[in-house]
């Protein structure tokens, strides 16, 4: 499915901390619609109904990393065309080629400010897009 | 009224003090996880775990505005990927260099916790 505007962002990250005050930034000054997950088991339970507009995947995470999360998400319909977006405290030379080959859009680098990311990824979404970033993200 | 913005950083703060109360019982996670895998450094599944915890705790401290955990996780992390480099090269490097960027990590999260509890702390 391609939306122009995003509303619906799956997020999978295992710090339950992090995972809070990011989705609460998403939801509360991004004004998006959030599905917080723990893990990929998790994003896969609810990723049918949820339907997302975009992927924003932890790329470091115990037993199936961001990587494989979103393979076994790719595979299901309703995120096959889902853009994603990955976030890592770690980016060596050759993983962003390796990411843009997943069809990865961009990544987003730890540490960053909860405060300001909902504007990151509207801007990485309106960038890939093509359009000019208006909304509030 | 409060603003989202204001409502965000409210649970910012907060989570950030729970974060520093939590520092010491992470980072002594992180010493028995480094001693369990410099016990036996081929063992995979041991350097999953310890390389997990430190990349986590590189990754919340700066958000939870403890930059110097960041910077000396990111420096144990670094190491901790040397010397697995030179076991899976099969060598048996000296683990000094692992050691000493975790002695640099539990300095850090002291001073962390000395500076939570206020000047009189550091008296």
């Amino acid at each position: 499915m391609s939306v122009d505007t995003l509303q619906r962002i799956l997020y999978v990250e295992d710090d339950a901390d992090i995972r809070k005050i990011v989705s609460m930034s998403l939801e509360m000054v991004g004004e998006y619609t959030v599905a917080a997950c723990g893990s990929c088991a998790d994003a896969l339970r609810v990723v049918d109904d949820f339907a997302p507009d975009l992927l924003l995947l932890d790329v470091m995470m115990p037993d199936v990393d961001g990587p494989a999360t979103l393979r076994q998400l790719r595979k299901r319909e309703s995120a096959a065309n889902a853009p994603a977006v990955f976030i890592t405290a770690k980016v060596q030379a050759g993983d962003m080629a390796h990411y843009r080959q997943l069809g990865v859009l961009d990544v987003i680098v730890k540490p960053f400010d909860p405060m300001v990311l909902p504007a990151r990824v509207g801007e990485i979404w309106h960038r890939n897009r093509g359009g000019d970033h208006d909304d509030a993200g | 009224m409060t603003t989202p913005d204001e409502l965000v950083a409210i649970e910012l703060e907060r989570l950030s003090a729970n974060f520093v109360e939590q520092l010491p019982g992470q980072v002594r996670a992180v010493e028995d996880d480094v001693a369990a895998w410099l016990g036996a450094p081929r063992d995979a599944g041991r350097y999953e775990i310890v390389s997990h915890r430190v990349h986590q705790l590189k990754g919340s401290g700066s958000t939870f505005g403890c930059p110097g955990i960041s910077r000396a996780a990111r420096k144990l992390e670094r190491h901790i990927r040397t010397y697995r480099s030179a076991i899976d090269a099969g060598r048996l490097p000296a683990a000094a260099a692992v050691e000493s960027a975790l002695a640099q990590l539990q300095n850090e999260a002291a001073r962390v916790q000395t500076l939570s509890r206020g000047p009189e702390a550091g008296a």
